[in-house]
């Protein structure tokens, strides 16, 4: 037996210290893993140190649910983990109870024994349930249900030894006690009524009857597809009624607790049904501040300003260090290299494109230690709480507002903010909202446009009109974002809003190691998957932006060939993507735009601030990006050959209109790529934005000539 | 006394489940979050903007909103 491994996997509700003890189990050291088919994340690693026989022990952690009812995707894939529907099942399972709660906890350690796993119970968090005066007696608690219960302390690692003993123990097959078979039987006992009857139908033609279960909670949530159903199965869960199977999952759930109550009258505690919530004691008391309706609300406002800071402005200088680094970087393969295509390739593909992956993680990383510290503290479900009658408009959840706020300062970390969100559905249309929100990256944009074109001196009341039209593009996305949501929530993703059904855990100090271990996950999971299609987008748009190359004027006398009759000749017009900036023209013609902001807008694929630089090589005017007033100024003196102005404040106002709403952010792309698994919505995304930007765009250029401005 | 809905009880009142209506998901979900016939519940608060609302049950505190509140019948 020796050498192959034992596969322990835990399970537990949320916020039990389940993530904890993992980390203290393995060491901290994992890999990340996701089923097929959905997006929720499973932890793997090994636990430490040499245990008896020489066996090596495997931990999965699963993600924790109340229930293995598979009514979302969370449940859903706790289920085939513990079954083992791609993979063989687990050896054991631990199941991590919050001492402070077995009232609800035990209602999935009795799913867990309906199953009939090896099951070992981690008791965890003895300490707080003693300190809130509820005593549990572990070996009584082990008696009653026939599974060994092993006090633990997750957070001091007290009792990990202990746990791992009796999980290898468990399973490698120790004979399971009579009370937890008495305990097996009545729980796979069939209930009564009609939803018995249609369990009973489908476990004779399934002729599994946990099965029949697990597919008939399926039904009941109409997520066949989540259990992964061969087609067999789906026939037959097709067959019940789903008015049936709600009943019939209905009747198991009360059955359960049913029993659970039975449990705790038989450990000489106020069964469940009873008693209040002794462990709430405290957290009631903070929430009486922090949930107020003046005190709560201010407070909130404070810690999301705080938040959105971070990333905002706190992220800045350690972009600037990346930059810096990586110009340095740059800087040192030119002067190795000296100059030639090889070098370009280098410096402005290669090397800029990881610089392009690696500028996003201050964001990323600030962001995703606030999110764990207010998650693992037990905030983040009081802000949620707060604000969602106001995301409830827009049919969505409350742990949708972080995300969204988010998006104002990039929406890269934003998106990857929204794997908080259980329903895929509702994951997908806030990913959807997120670019409409005005991040960060625009903000060059504006302000060029509004230095180069805005009458400075012209003042509406007290505000300046350059002042109240960066406001308006500031309110415009807003509301286009708020729009395109609830559109989406009614066509496309169609779907009811989501139940809030949200637990407020006890407030509890947060564990800066868990943080900073999810943190790094997500930053080396975007800088593996989403980092290398932003580095390949990076030298293809080089490529394109760079080749073919001018002539060499002095080689070729006289056979200088100009790509626009009379215009500036900067290296970048001769470019593929220079001469289709050209090219495009006449589609720009309506929205007020001419060629040169046609390569600009191709260079902002980028990132969107990438066109205020693309914008100036156009000119011939380099580090546009550091500096914009040489830009502003040529924009103000060019004129068309006919005398007139090139651009005007109506075309900057369009301009500015279009940048709203296109999709020019290839790492947006990127990113969403990654979290739907697929190119279809990334490709819907960049479709949708892209001609709604441009019908916009056109529609302010041509109602406000209309209306007489220019 | 004849049942009413969670979601009209007074702050701070005991009372206990007597069904949770409808037919779909979340009826499913309510159940399993312990609000099962005769368990014990309370309302703790009401968010500031008037919904959703705080309760207890089952020795923790889970928040609903009050039209899924309203899915719960309460007696005593």
């Amino acid at each position: 037996m020796s050498g192959e491994a034992l596969t322990i996997a835990l399970a537990g509700n949320p916020n039990v210290g389940k993530t904890s003890l993992f980390n203290e189990l393995t060491g901290a050291r994992h890999k990340v893993g996701n089923y097929a088919g959905v997006t929720v994340e499973i932890l793997e690693g090994e636990v430490r140190g040499e245990l008896a026989g020489g066996r090596r022990l495997r931990v999965i952690d699963l993600p924790g649910t109340y229930s293995l009812t598979p009514i979302a995707e969370d449940e859903a894939v706790a289920l085939r983990g513990l079954v083992g529907r791609e993979r063989p099942p687990p050896d054991v399972v631990v199941l991590v109870v919050d001492a402070a709660n077995l009232a609800r906890n035990l209602y999935l350690a009795l799913q867990v024994i309906e199953l009939g796993r090896p099951l070992v119970i981690a008791l965890n968090m003895i300490d707080v349930a003693a300190a809130a005066g509820i005593a549990i007696d572990p070996a009584a608690l082990a008696a009653a249900l026939g599974v060994p219960v092993i006090p633990t302390v997750a957070r001091s690692g007290e009792g990990s030894a202990a746990l791992t003993q009796a999980a290898v123990e468990i399973g490698e097959g120790a004979p399971a006690p009579v009370a937890l078979e008495e305990l097996r039987a009545r729980l796979r006992a069939s209930p009564e009524g009609p939803g018995g009857e249609a369990l009973a139908g489908l476990e004779a033609a399934l002729g599994d009857p946990l099965r029949a279960r697990a597919l008939v909670g399926a039904r009941a949530a109409d997520t066949v597809a989540l259990v992964a159903a061969d087609q067999r199965e789906a026939q037959a869960a097709d067959g019940v009624a789903p008015e049936a199977a709600i009943e019939a999952a209905a009747a198991l759930a009360i059955a359960r607790y049913a029993e659970v109550d039975r449990l705790l009258a038989a450990l000489g505690h106020a069964d469940g049904a009873r008693s209040g919530a002794p462990a709430m004691d405290r957290s009631a008391r903070i929430d009486r501040i922090l949930t107020h309706r003046v005190w709560g609300l201010a407070i909130f406002i404070g810690v999301m300003a705080i938040l959105f800071t971070s990333i905002f402005a706190w992220a800045e200088p350690l972009m600037g260090l990346i930059e810096g680094g990586i110009a340095w970087l740059s800087d040192q393969v030119g002067a190795l290299l000296g100059p030639g295509i090889f070098t370009d390739l280098l410096r402005e593909g290669v090397i800029a494109g990881v610089g392009n992956v690696l500028v996003f993680i201050p964001q990323i990383a600030l962001l995703f230690l606030f999110v764990g510290l207010l998650e693992d503290s037990g905030y983040m479900a009081r802000a949620a709480f707060l604000i969602d009658r106001l995301m409830a408009r827009v049919g969505l959840h409350g742990k949708a507002f972080v995300p969204l706020l988010s998006g104002y300062a990039c929406a890269i970390p934003a998106i990857l903010g929204t794997r908080t969100i259980s329903s895929f559905r509702d994951r997908l249309v806030t990913i959807l909202m997120i670019p409409y929100m005005s991040c960060s990256a625009r903000l060059p944009i504006y302000v060029l446009l509004i230095a180069a074109l805005m009458p400075s001196d012209e003042r509406v009341g007290p505000f300046t009109v350059g002042g109240l039209v960066l406001l308006g593009m500031y309110l415009l996305s807003t509301a286009s974002a708020i729009v395109v949501g609830a559109i989406y929530k009614r066509t496309i993703l169609r779907s009811p809003t989501p139940p809030l059904v949200l637990e407020l855990p006890p407030y509890r100090l947060p564990r800066l190691r868990n943080t900073l271990l999810a943190v790094t996950d997500r930053t080396m999971d975007f800088v593996r998957e989403a980092g290398t299609v932003i580095l390949a987008m990076t030298v293809i748009l080089w490529a394109l932006l760079s080749f073919p190359r001018p002539p060499e004027a002095p080689a070729e006398a006289g056979a200088k060939v100009e790509v626009v009759a009379g215009a500036e000749d900067a290296p970048i017009v001769h470019s593929i993507g220079g001469r289709v900036g050209v090219a495009m023209e006449p589609l720009l013609r309506p929205m007020g735009q001419e060629w040169r902001v046609g390569i600009a807008i191709l260079g902002s694929f980028a990132a969107r601030e990438v066109m205020v630089s693309t914008l100036g090589l156009v000119y011939g005017i380099e580090g546009a990006d550091d500096d914009d007033r040489p830009l502003r100024e040529a924009m103000r003196e060019a004129r068309e050959p006919d005398g007139s102005r090139r651009y005007t404040p109506l075309r900057g106002l369009a301009l500015m209109v279009f940048y709203v709403y296109a999709c020019l952010c290839m790492s947006t792309v990127a990113v969403v790529r990654r979290e739907t698994r697929s190119w279809r919505w990334p490709i819907f995304m960049f479709v949708s934005m892209t001609t709604i930007a441009y019908v916009a765009a056109t529609l302010t250029f041509q109602v406000g000539r209309l209306l007489g401005f220019e | 006394m004849s049942p009413r809905s969670l979601a009209t009880l007074e702050l701070g009142v005991a009372a206990r489940v007597a069904r949770v209506a409808g037919v779909d998901a979340l009826r499913l979900r309510l159940l399993e979050m312990g609000f099962v016939p005769g368990t014990q519940v309370r309302v703790i608060k009401r968010a500031p903007f008037g919904d959703p609302l705080e309760l207890e049950v089952r020795g923790g505190h889970v928040s609903l909103r009050a039209a899924e509140a309203a899915r719960i019948e309460v007696e005593g």
